[in-house]
């Protein structure tokens, strides 16, 4: 058994090294630990005895540290151990910089990562062992061991009746955005799909049948090179001289703790393709395990997508092939990608894009982006069926916010619109999520339902979707929206606390936001991201394995949404019109403060 | 009256800074205490992850037991 002398070079602290003892004792090592208070030349004489293989030692005060380290190792090299013996040394006191010029062979910061610690006494690399963690992080599955049976007959057959409708009028109908789609699907197929491709007759004639299809101001960016208003084009210098993010690195770890299992997502918009690529390395880097495009508001009410490098000073990042892939390839290979496209004119092509640019997760909601969403009713179902077409044939699985509660829908008509998408996807072969909105939002203002707590509808919201089908539950969007202020500690911990909520529930994913959420002068900042992705790793440190089951209160709340949504879905049913329920408020009426979206009205195009 | 004047006790600056290590964080947070002219100024916090580091810097501009400008009357009050 190899043997390991610990030693605490500190007159207190000497937590780390009981931690470390026992974590080396675990894993095979002879560990002989000394007290706090230990002299250096006390740990010369105690190793010339014992003959460890290392001397691990510990710091967290930073008083005279350079001076009480660099005597220990004179020591060491005067007593002839630098041969036989490695000398580690971490704590709060150092950095790895300060660790390497004191003459250590290694340095160990931050949270203790065995890996490190065991490569480190086996002799072997510690930055390997850091790349190793690092490379051995597979991208996770989200949809992966749910079967999607209903546990809920009625709802299931209520469903089958919406749904087989809604599919049956998508039927003979397009749209401009549904042929446009095809056009931008072809075009990358033929390997023409951005701007600076070869000008080739076959480029020409398919950019010419797309520009038909496209609004004015579309089109005069495709046929006079003008740019929607405060867009410019992302300089050449500027793409090629973005930092080395490819140099190595260790392990980032993620936010769980234990076995949690939650997945968290971030979304991500600034509007420029440089600043959100600093952001998504930030986030990787605090733990965040995926992210969501965001573009602009505009863009999904023109008909027709611009192209190229673009960047703008305003919220949300112009979507086009080229920034979609200039920002992928920044990602590190286990972070996952959602491209939102739900609501727009560009709904279809959205999907085709992000697939191109290699996006994991796509988000589709009618119900809402035909209401809070502001696109028709007709025109979003056209173009949202086909798009669940689309990442069905793609096998890239779709999320379905539940946001419109926001406008004060009461949550079991927004789960009833979550439902019929998903028993679209479903008969479509695609893989959906529910994506429950987790907040105080204005119908729980309202209604009163969270005057006393926040936790009881909120649990209730995520374990309903158990009772009707087996299935992935990702609340968000994100999660604490319209909860948070613009203060940072408030937000960060509103945040936290809905996420630990989740996590505890035992969710596959969540959206968390940044401390900026309700900062709305401008664009969210880096510190706002790291603040409120360090709240929820400690607050879920705080939680560990603590699983929430649900009280009577919670069933009570989780039977009313079951009957609410089987009511709302039963009037879906008797309509026997989805697109007509839509207009109708059957999802969410205008007395809910929902409206039937405008943009794109009469555009529907019956197929010859 | 300025308005640093007014502050009670301590100005803190939170930031993030794109560098390559912790030393070269704690070098660029001082280097900008100095460039805003803030006196004394000291790190509360700070960890770099991978691209950068999250920071947040003070200054105290009265500490316990200063005479504090706070407190000073303004022209014309009683």
């Amino acid at each position: 058994m190899k043997k390991v002398l610990l030693a605490p070079l500190d007159p207190v602290h000497d937590n780390a090294v009981k931690l470390l003892k026992r974590r080396l004792s675990e894993a095979g090592y002879d560990a002989v630990a000394m007290p706090p208070g230990t002299t250096a030349e006390e740990v010369i004489e105690k190793a010339l005895q014992e003959k460890p293989v290392a001397i691990l030692i510990s710091r967290t005060l930073g008083y005279k540290v350079g001076e009480i380290l660099g005597h220990l190792v004179d020591l060491a090299e005067a007593a002839g151990l630098r041969e036989t013996t490695r000398l580690g040394v971490g704590g709060m006191a150092l950095t790895q910089e300060a660790g390497a010029e004191l003459g250590f062979d290694a340095c160990f910061v931050g949270e203790l990562k065995m890996p490190e610690i065991l490569a480190f006494l086996e002799g072997k690399p510690v930055e390997a062992a850091r790349l190793e963690v690092t490379a051995a992080r597979a991208k996770p599955q989200v949809t992966e061991g749910f079967t999607y049976r209903f546990n809920d007959s009625k709802i299931e057959a209520l469903l089958d009746t919406i749904t087989a409708q809604a599919l049956h009028w998508a039927a003979d109908k397009t749209s401009a955005g549904i042929e446009r789609a095809k056009v931008r699907a072809e075009m990358i197929a033929e390997g023409v799909g951005r701007r600076d491709s070869e000008p080739t007759p076959t480029r020409q004639a398919l950019l010419e049948r797309y520009i038909s299809l496209c609004d004015s101001e579309i089109q005069a960016f495709y046929r006079e090179g003008r740019l929607p208003s405060g867009v410019r084009w992302l300089e050449k210098s500027e793409i090629e001289n973005m930092p080395d993010f490819s140099r190595p690195h260790p392990d980032f770890g993620s936010l769980r703790h234990g076995d949690q299992k939650t997945l968290f997502f971030s979304q991500y918009g600034t509007g420029c393709p440089v600043m959100d690529v600093m952001h998504i390395k930030t986030m990787e880097a605090w733990g965040i395990d995926g992210v969501l495009h965001f573009d602009p508001s505009w863009g999904a009410q023109r008909e027709g997508l611009i192209e190229g490098y673009l960047t703008h000073e305003h919220d949300g990042t112009i979507l086009t092939l080229e920034n979609l892939s200039f920002i992928h390839q920044y990602f590190e290979p286990a972070t996952l990608w959602n491209v939102r496209g739900h609501r727009g004119l560009n709904t279809p092509e959205t999907q085709v894009l992000g697939r191109a640019a290699g996006a994991d997760l796509f988000k589709i909601n009618i119900p809402y982006g035909a209401t809070g969403g502001g696109t028709d009713p007709e025109r979003l179902t056209a173009d949202g069926i086909y798009s669940v077409m689309l990442a069905s044939q793609y096998g890239i699985p779709f999320d379905i916010p539940g946001n419109d509660e926001l406008s004060g829908v009461p949550p079991h008509k927004t789960f009833a619109g979550i439902l019929v998408m998903m028993m679209l996807g479903l008969k479509l072969g695609a893989r959906p999520i529910p994506k429950p909105l987790l907040c105080y939002s204005p119908y729980m203002t309202i209604s009163g339902q969270m005057d006393d707590n926040m936790v009881d509808m909120n649990v209730a919201k995520l374990l309903v979707w158990k009772q009707i089908l087996d299935t992935p539950v990702w609340p968000g969007e994100p999660v604490g929206f319209m909860t948070h202020s613009s203060d940072r500690v408030q937000s960060a911990m509103a945040t936290a606390s809905h996420a630990a909520l989740a996590s505890a529930v035992g969710v596959t994913a969540a959206t968390i936001a940044s401390s900026d959420e309700a900062y709305s002068k401008g664009p969210i900042s880096v510190p706002a991201r790291v603040d409120t992705l360090r709240a929820v790793k400690d607050r879920l440190r705080f939680d560990g394995s603590l699983k929430l089951t649900p009280s009577a209160r919670q069933q009570d709340l989780m039977a009313q949404i079951q009957a609410g949504i089987t009511e709302v879905l039963e009037q879906a049913a008797v309509r026997g019109d989805f697109v007509a329920s839509i207009y109708e408020g059957v999802f969410g009426s205008q007395d809910d403060g929902l409206y039937p979206g405008r943009t794109g009205r009469g555009t529907v195009i019956r197929r010859a | 009256m300025k308005a640093s004047d007014r502050i009670v006790d301590a100005i803190d600056l939170e930031t993030y800074f794109y560098c390559e290590s912790e030393e070269e964080a704690r070098g660029l947070a001082e280097q900008l205490t100095a460039e805003l002219g803030l006196p004394h100024g000291d790190i509360v916090f700070l960890e770099h992850r991978g691209w950068g580091a999250r920071v947040r810097l003070r200054a105290y501009m009265h500490h316990p037991g200063d005479h504090y400008r706070w407190m000073e009357r303004k022209e014309g009050q009683a």
